[in-house]
């Protein structure tokens, strides 16, 4: 008899899994080393409302041990970052209608964007502390805003702190404040907002033992999507030449978020994209009465950008408060989000900038090595040069050089599965994609991969002409393959006196 | 024909599928509430497939069992329990030694034995309703393969309620022998 009961329990289990009845894994991602995310389907629980729950385990050795840690968590909105919850626990509870999460929910429903059109993220930092020493793990977790509205799913976060892998901050007694970060942008830059990206809740936060500080610059503006950039030696030197410079994005695109000491933490946000458009200049050194309209006469750059979107450079500094031994410094993190993206190609656009747009932004920051963040890599790609003998040889150092009839194109970018953005490459086999079939025959956009794609046409290069191309590899800021082309007219860009050669290949061209 | 020792065979089927359902349960329900929780205890992919391989190790001690009670009591079918038990040990010796094309083929062999141990199974009932039961899941295991390869991933859904059924009927199967063999028997 009772083992008659066993077998109908069990059955009656079985089944109330498969109907969601209990809770029920649709989804798991693992976020690096630092843990995973669970997302469960079910029926409300009894006394647990769905939402966020967070725990934090200690990996010391082969033992997995939950730990007592500081759990902070933000929600990105459109256009800054809301603080949600804090504790100081092995777990931590957000429950869908937190007040500060409907705050920022609202404002993603203020847009008026179907809600199942993005996905946007939670920002959870975790801060363990022992003797003198930090461990700080930043993630991003994904979730639908469609969810929070809805008040389904459970998503449970997993976080391990390996105190023999990660390295730790030292906790230093400070004052708040004191050591925070001055973040510095240069004034010229007027079409810019620089604002902080902490929105104010409707509640904040009560005050508790520990109190992060967040310094925070969001950039609402253009977000820029591929660039080539020319200075002044090109206009003079080989004045005709004509660049096109196109742009290829379809599927779900994501852009991930960028931690410094961390690299790429996950996603922070997403949107479907369905984009091929290309735009062309002719750079001259002086406008003739028959001059086309794009003529351009002096150094800048041309760029695709995406208007109205927001992204920021969040440096988070935790702080650690006790009334009998003093305030500690726990650390900081930097954290480079793409916040928000209008969806689809609504806001696209093409614009020249002379040294005062984002363009010139990028590379300002780059420059200073901006918050250490990481700095953009620039790859000596090719080049085109006219010898004393009186021929004109195309090398190609890291990358081909694709020739189309009456134009040389350079092709970067690629294919990712949804759920991992692949490094980015360059010189991929793309080249047949997106310039031979130009538009014709491209594949609908599909959940499942999304394509990035950059390309750079040149026009007119002629026997004399010497032009060297370099490209700027600008992925570990905005999380997304993102390139630009850099074209002198002397040398690379930064005037190297070594170059690396890795593809190698030269041919004679006139 | 009864065999009676086979009632350990039934009651350790049921108790194996109580005590992993028992585990779904409770890790399912209690990863979602605020409790601590050791890591392993947590509803995650690699806990579950630690869950199953153990389940699938007890189930290959159950089902090797079946095979001596039928062949001490000179039922040569009972070989073919034995024999799926054997193979899919090799077959997963095999997948994780990361030959796949070998590992295949012996596990294609070891689920034909599955049903084939289930078309034991219904030989060996001893009422018409365990049979009947036992008949529903051979049906079913047969079914799954040829329905996975037509359809692929468009019938994952119908394949997972199908799978429920499968063990939902086996279950209840050993439950009725469990009680005809123990009370009737005795």
């Amino acid at each position: 008899m009772i083992v008659l009961i066993l077998a109908i329990t069990s059955v009656i289990i079985i089944i109330a899994n498969s109907i969601y009845a209990i809770p029920s894994l649709v989804a798991y991602s693992r976020i690096g080393s630092l843990g995973g995310v669970g997302y469960y389907a079910s029926q409300p629980v009894p006394g647990v409302p769905p939402g966020l729950l967070v725990r934090v385990f200690l990996i010391n050795g082969s033992v997995v041990e939950p730990v007592r840690a500081f759990i902070d968590v933000y929600a990105n909105a459109p256009s800054g970052i809301v603080h949600v919850s804090m504790g100081y626990s092995q777990s931590l509870v957000i429950p869908f209608n937190n007040t500060n999460w409907r705050y920022a929910i609202g404002r993603w429903a203020s847009l008026g964007i179907p809600f199942s059109d993005y996905e946007t993220s939670m920002l959870i930092f975790i801060t363990y502390m022992k003797g003198n020493e930090s461990w700080i793990l930043p993630l991003v977790i994904p979730y639908n805003v469609g969810w929070v509205i809805k008040n389904s799913r459970y998503i449970v976060v997993d976080t391990l702190i390996n105190v023999n892998e990660l390295r730790p901050n030292e906790v230093v007694s400070a004052m708040p404040g004191i050591t925070s970060v001055n973040l510095q942008l240069p004034s010229n830059r007027s079409d810019y907002t620089t604002y902080n990206c902490n929105l104010n809740a409707p509640k904040p936060p009560p005050e508790t033992t520990f109190k992060p500080e967040i310094a925070c610059l969001g950039f609402n503006g253009s977000l820029p999507i591929a660039w080539a950039t020319w200075d002044k030696d090109v206009i003079k030197n080989d004045s005709g030449l004509s660049i096109d410079l196109t742009i290829d994005f379809w599927g779900a695109i994501r852009w991930d978020a960028m931690a410094t000491g961390y690299g790429d933490i996950g996603t922070s946000y997403s949107a479907l994209e369905n984009v091929f458009l290309g735009y062309s200049v002719v750079l001259s050194s002086q406008v003739t009465q028959s001059s086309p309209e794009y003529q351009v006469t002096q150094p800048g750059s041309l760029y695709w950008y995406y208007g109205g979107a927001t992204w920021a450079i969040v440096n988070y500094t935790v702080w650690y408060v006790n009334s009998t031994m003093g305030t500690y410094h726990l650390g900081n993190v930097t954290v480079f989000e793409v916040l928000y993206v209008p969806p689809n190609d609504h806001y696209i656009g093409m614009v020249l900038d002379y040294g005062n747009g984002p363009v010139s932004l990028l590379y300002y920051l780059a420059s200073r090595h901006y918050l250490e963040c990481p700095a953009p890599s620039i790859v000596d790609y090719a080049a085109f040069i006219y010898t004393s003998t009186g021929q004109e040889y195309l090398y190609e150092y890291n990358g081909p050089v694709t020739n189309i009839s009456i134009a040389y194109a350079i092709t970067l970018g690629g294919l990712s599965a949804v759920y991992g953005l692949g490094p980015a490459q360059l010189g991929t086999t793309l080249t047949d994609l997106s310039l031979g079939s130009e538009g014709l025959g491209m594949p609908p956009p599909q959940a499942s991969l999304s394509l990035t794609g950059v390309s750079l046409e040149l026009f007119n290069i002629t026997t004399g002409m010497n032009l060297y191309v370099s490209v700027i590899n600008a992925s570990a800021i905005y999380g997304l393959p993102a390139f630009g082309f850099i074209l002198n007219a002397t040398n690379f860009y930064g005037n190297p006196t070594t170059y690396t050669c890795k593809y190698g290949k030269v041919t004679q061209i006139g | 024909m009864a065999v009676r020792s086979l009632l350990w065979f039934y009651v350790g089927f049921v108790l194996v599928s109580f005590a992993s359902s028992l585990w779904l349960l409770l890790s399912s329900v209690l990863t979602v509430m605020p409790i601590p929780l050791p890591y392993w205890f947590l509803y995650t992919p690699g806990n579950m497939v630690a869950a199953g391989i153990i389940v699938v190790a007890l189930m290959l001690v159950l089902y090797t069992y079946l095979g001596v009670v039928l062949i001490l009591n000179k039922m040569n079918r009972g070989f073919i329990s034995m024999v799926m038990a054997f193979t899919l040990i090799i077959g997963i010796a095999l997948l994780l030694a990361g030959l796949a094309i070998p590992a295949l083929v012996i596990l294609v062999i070891a689920y034909v034995m599955l049903i084939g141990t289930y078309a034991v199974l219904i030989s060996v009932a001893t009422t018409r309703a365990s049979k009947a039961l036992w008949g529903v899941a051979t049906i079913i295991l047969t079914l799954i393969p040829p329905i996975l390869i037509g359809g692929g991933l468009a019938v994952i859904d119908y394949v997972k309620y199908m799978a429920i059924i499968e063990q939902a009927t086996a279950i209840i199967a050993s439950a009725i022998e469990t009680w005809k063999l123990g009370v009737g028997g005795g």
